[in-house]
C-alpha cells in the first residue's frame, strides 16, 4: 500500500515531535532553586557570573598556578564565604544542565 | 579670524593627544590600585633551602610529618606506591671512618630541571622565582619526569584520595594518575611564610633547615651559602639544584 507510506511517516514524525514536546513539558518550570548568597555583592554582576564563571575560574587558575598571581578576593576559596554549600548552589545547577566539572575532585569546597 | 576660532591650534592637539596616551597607559595601574591584595611571583628571586646535616638528628621526623599535614599527603601503606614529598635519607660509612648521618631529601628545584625538559604537556614548569611546580590540571601521568629526576623527588598518585577529616583546606588534594612533588609550600611562600618543613624544623629545636631568597644578599641563607662550605647533591649533573647541604 504505497499510499499509506506518507501517512506512516507523518505519524512517526508527529509522535517524535510529541515526545520531544512532552519531555519539554515535564522539565518546564523545574529549573533548580539555588541557595541565596549570604553576602550582598558578588565580585561580578550575577548575570555575568552565570554565563562566564567557568571561563573566569579557568583564567584565574592558569594565572595562579603558572604566574603565582594570588587575589584572595577572587579565588574559589572566597566563593565559600557567600555560597556556603556546594550541594545547594553549584551542584544543583550543574546537575540540571548536565555538566560535571572536576574542580571539586581535588579542591575543597564543603 | 573665522578660521582661527574653528580649528584647534597645534598646542591644543598635542596636549589632547598626550592626555589620551597618558590615560591609556595609566588605566591598568588604576585597576591594580583597586585590588591591593594581589600578589605575584617576582622575577629575580631565587628561593632556596639550606640543610645543616650536623644538626639533623637521626630520630627526628618533624619535617616529613609537617609536610604530610600541611599538604594533605596521604599514606597508602604500600611502600612502592606511597607519596613522598620529603624523606629522610641515612648515609652510612661502611668503613666506619665517618659517623652515620641523616638528611632530608626533597625536590631540589633545579635551575635546569630535567623533569621540565621532558614533560610532554608542559605541566612541569619553572616559576619566575625559581620554584619548580607541577600543574596537576595538565599532567597526564606519563611519568617521564619521574625517570628524569635524579633525586627521586616525584611520586605518581596510584590511588584515589579523599580529603582528610582535619585536612588543610588551603591545599587541594590530588586526582588519581598525576605526578606530584614538593612545592616548597608555594602557598605559604606566596603569603610570606616559611615552608612547613622548615617551620617544623625550627620549632623542634633542631634548626637544621633554613629557607630564603638567594638573590637577596642580606638574607640569612645567602650569607650562609657565601660564608660556609656547602654542597649540593650530584652537582656533576649540572642541574644547579637549590637545596644546599652543609657538613655532608
Amino acid at each position: 500500500m504505497v499510499w499509506l507510506r506518507p501517512v506512516q511517516m507523518l505519524l512517526i514524525f508527529s509522535i517524535l515531535v510529541g515526545m520531544i514536546g512532552f519531555t519539554g513539558f515535564l522539565h518546564a518550570g523545574s529549573a533548580p532553586e539555588l541557595e541565596k548568597a549570604k553576602g550582598e555583592n558578588c565580585i561580578r554582576p550575577t548575570e555575568w557570573m552565570r554565563r562566564n564563571h567557568m571561563d573566569y575560574l579557568l583564567h584565574q587558575r592558569e594565572l595562579t598556578v603558572r604566574e603565582g598571581v594570588r587575589v584572595p578576593e577572587e579565588s574559589l576559596r572566597n566563593c565559600k564565604s557567600c555560597h556556603t554549600s556546594r550541594a545547594r548552589f553549584c551542584d544543583r545547577c550543574h546537575t540540571y544542565v548536565g555538566v560535571a566539572p572536576d574542580c571539586f575532585q581535588c579542591h575543597n569546597y564543603p | 579670524m573665522g578660521r582661527e576660532t574653528m580649528t584647534m591650534d597645534r598646542r591644543t592637539v598635542l596636549g589632547l593627544g598626550t592626555t589620551v596616551v597618558a590615560a591609556t597607559l595609566l588605566a591598568p595601574g588604576v585597576h591594580l590600585i583597586a585590588a591591593p591584595t594581589r600578589t605575584e611571583a617576582k622575577e629575580g628571586r631565587r628561593w632556596a633551602m639550606l640543610v645543616d646535616v650536623n644538626k639533623c638528628s637521626t630520630d627526628c621526623t618533624a619535617c616529613t610529618r609537617a609536610c604530610r599535614v600541611e599538604n594533605n599527603v596521604p599514606i597508602f601503606g604500600d611502600p612502592n606506591r606511597d607519596i613522598h614529598w620529603i624523606r629522610k635519607v641515612e648515609i652510612r660509612d661502611k668503613s666506619h671512618h665517618r659517623p652515620t648521618v641523616t638528611l632530608p631529601v626533597l625536590c631540589n628545584h633545579c635551575e635546569n630541571p630535567p623533569c621540565v625538559h621532558v614533560c610532554p604537556t608542559a605541566a612541569s614548569f619553572v616559576r619566575k622565582d625559581g620554584i619548580v611546580l607541577v600543574d596537576k590540571h595538565r599532567c597526564i601521568g606519563c611519568r617521564y619526569c619521574m625517570i628524569a629526576c635524579p633525586y627521586k623527588a616525584r611520586s605518581l598518585v596510584y590511588h584515589e584520595t579523599s580529603f582528610p577529616k582535619d585536612g588543610n583546606p588551603d591545599v587541594p588534594i590530588r586526582a588519581m594518575g598525576v605526578v606530584e612533588k614538593c612545592t616548597f609550600c608555594v602557598h605559604l611562600v606566596d603569603a610570606g611564610k616559611q615552608p612547613a618543613c622548615v617551620a617544623a624544623c625550627q620549632n623542634s629545636g633542631e634548626a637544621s633547615m633554613i629557607f630564603g631568597d638567594l638573590n637577596d644578599p642580606n638574607s640569612e641563607i645567602a650569607k650562609r651559602v657565601r660564608e660556609v662550605k656547602t654542597q649540593t647533591i650530584r652537582p656533576d649533573l649540572g642541574l644547579k639544584p637549590q637545596v644546599y647541604y652543609q657538613g655532608l
